[in-house]
């Protein structure tokens, strides 16, 4: 049960990015809707015993799992954004949609998570000059135009 | 990753289970001795010819089956909930280390290719895909820590597919995925998750689970019934946490099915 060599973790470079032609998910080529699968093996083997086995058919239902959880909490922070009248999807609209579609537990890690990145990125703004100005702004829900990467970092998750 | 509440040393036996705190059991034995019926309620087969009475009406048998279950499962449960509280904390630790955002266990494109899939979504900021690569990464271990303990239960030490759809019917968030999952393995997941005693026996036939077999051909392997030898139907069947087959209430039988025919 030899793991496939893994792909490069790279993409999601500076920036927002504008999805260009929205093609329908069944226009998507099969490897291009799920995550590879040995990125997923070498995950799993983490949550298992040294003596713990894993069946193909299990990985590859991993896969589709995983690609539903993104799908499922993408949908729930683009409603959000679309009743907000924003357009960009944040890591605060992710938060929010994990907490209402009941994943609590991964909030509080995921904040920790969310402000280190946000933090790492301002620094590494600021030593880049104007960097900043290339950032994403948005609209806030109080009509106040806001940076992206000092958005109230004690947002509260509830759902509202 | 330390794996911290499995309960695996690396010196044990993986010929031995844990289950729970309980006594350990290699994973061939039978920890319950199923024991076949025939006759009238409160009789069993000991050899073809002879039948004895047991002590306990089944009913009691039932009983003591449905209580060593539920201890069984209880311990499980337990032994799950403090997994996954040692798993939550152990994330918090690793996340509050994390300095490198360069590197990620999961392809940032790929991740932001799946959430464009969504004709809705217009623009994606660059945090989304890297807050989602670890989301995503907790959501594996969860739903691999939840599969495992289904693994585990049936005394197995290679995750399968009915495993992951035991973990997705257990737990309330992951519904949005029974859809991915075969409607037989979820069938037969509901099935299983409940003690046989708690299977209704009143009612249509259509409406008792697929493996219930009429009263009338019940009966040990080889045992005669009338002049026909009949098969044990639940011979070739597997029983979750090796429990006894379940014994359906039967009319008492004619006189001479209650012995065999003399030239056995």
């Amino acid at each position: 049960m030899s793991d496939a060599p893994a792909s490069p973790c790279g993409g999601g470079g500076g920036g927002s990015h504008e999805s260009g032609e929205h093609s329908p998910r069944s226009n998507f080529r099969e490897q291009d809707r799920f995550l590879p699968i040995a990125n997923i093996s070498r995950i799993m083997k983490k949550a298992l015993p040294p003596n713990g086995k894993i069946a193909k058919d299990a990985k590859e239902t991993v896969q589709e799992c995983v690609s539903e959880f993104i799908s499922f909490v993408t949908s729930e922070a683009s409603d959000k954004c679309q009743r907000e009248k924003r357009k960009t999807i944040n890591g605060d609209d992710l938060l929010w949609a994990m907490t209402t579609l009941g994943f609590e537990e991964y909030i509080d890690p995921l904040k920790v998570y969310l402000a280190a990145y946000r933090e790492g990125d301002s620094k590494g703004s600021a030593k880049g000059g104007d960097a900043s100005a290339k950032r994403d702004v948005y609209q806030s829900p109080n009509g106040q135009v806001a940076h992206q990467g000092s958005f109230s970092q004690g947002v509260n998750y509830t759902n509202s | 990753m330390d794996h911290q509440g499995h309960g695996h040393g690396h010196g044990q036996n993986p010929s031995m289970g844990v289950v729970g705190n309980g006594p350990q059991f290699p994973y061939g034995s039978n920890p319950y001795q199923a024991s076949h019926m025939t006759g009238s309620p409160g009789m069993v087969v000991a050899s073809p010819g002879t039948i004895q009475s047991t002590g306990q009406p089944p009913s009691t048998q039932l009983g003591q089956h449905q209580l060593a279950y539920q201890h069984m499962h209880q311990q499980q449960q337990q032994q799950l909930r403090q997994r996954l509280q040692a798993f939550w904390a152990n994330q918090y630790q690793e996340i509050e280390k994390v300095t490198d955002f360069k590197n990620h266990s999961l392809p940032l494109a790929r991740i932001k290719k799946i959430m464009k899939a969504d004709e809705d979504v217009r623009m994606i900021s660059a945090e989304a895909p890297v807050i989602f690569a670890r989301a995503c990464e907790m959501f594996i271990l969860e739903l691999t820590l939840r599969s495992w303990n289904h693994t585990e239960e049936n005394k197995r030490r290679t995750l399968q597919k009915n495993d992951i759809a035991a973990a997705i019917t257990r737990t309330d968030i992951f519904d949005f995925l029974v859809d991915i999952v075969p409607r037989e393995d979820l069938k037969d997941e509901v099935l299983a998750s409940m003690p046989r005693g708690d299977v209704p026996v009143t009612g249509p036939p259509e409406a008792l689970p697929y493996c219930y077999m009429p009263p009338q051909q019940v009966g040990a392997a080889g045992v005669m019934m009338g002049n026909k030898p009949v098969m044990d139907p639940y011979a070739q069947q597997t029983h979750p946490y090796n429990m006894a087959p379940q014994l359906w209430p039967q009319p008492p039988p004619p006189p001479e099915q209650q012995q065999s025919s003399p030239d056995q």
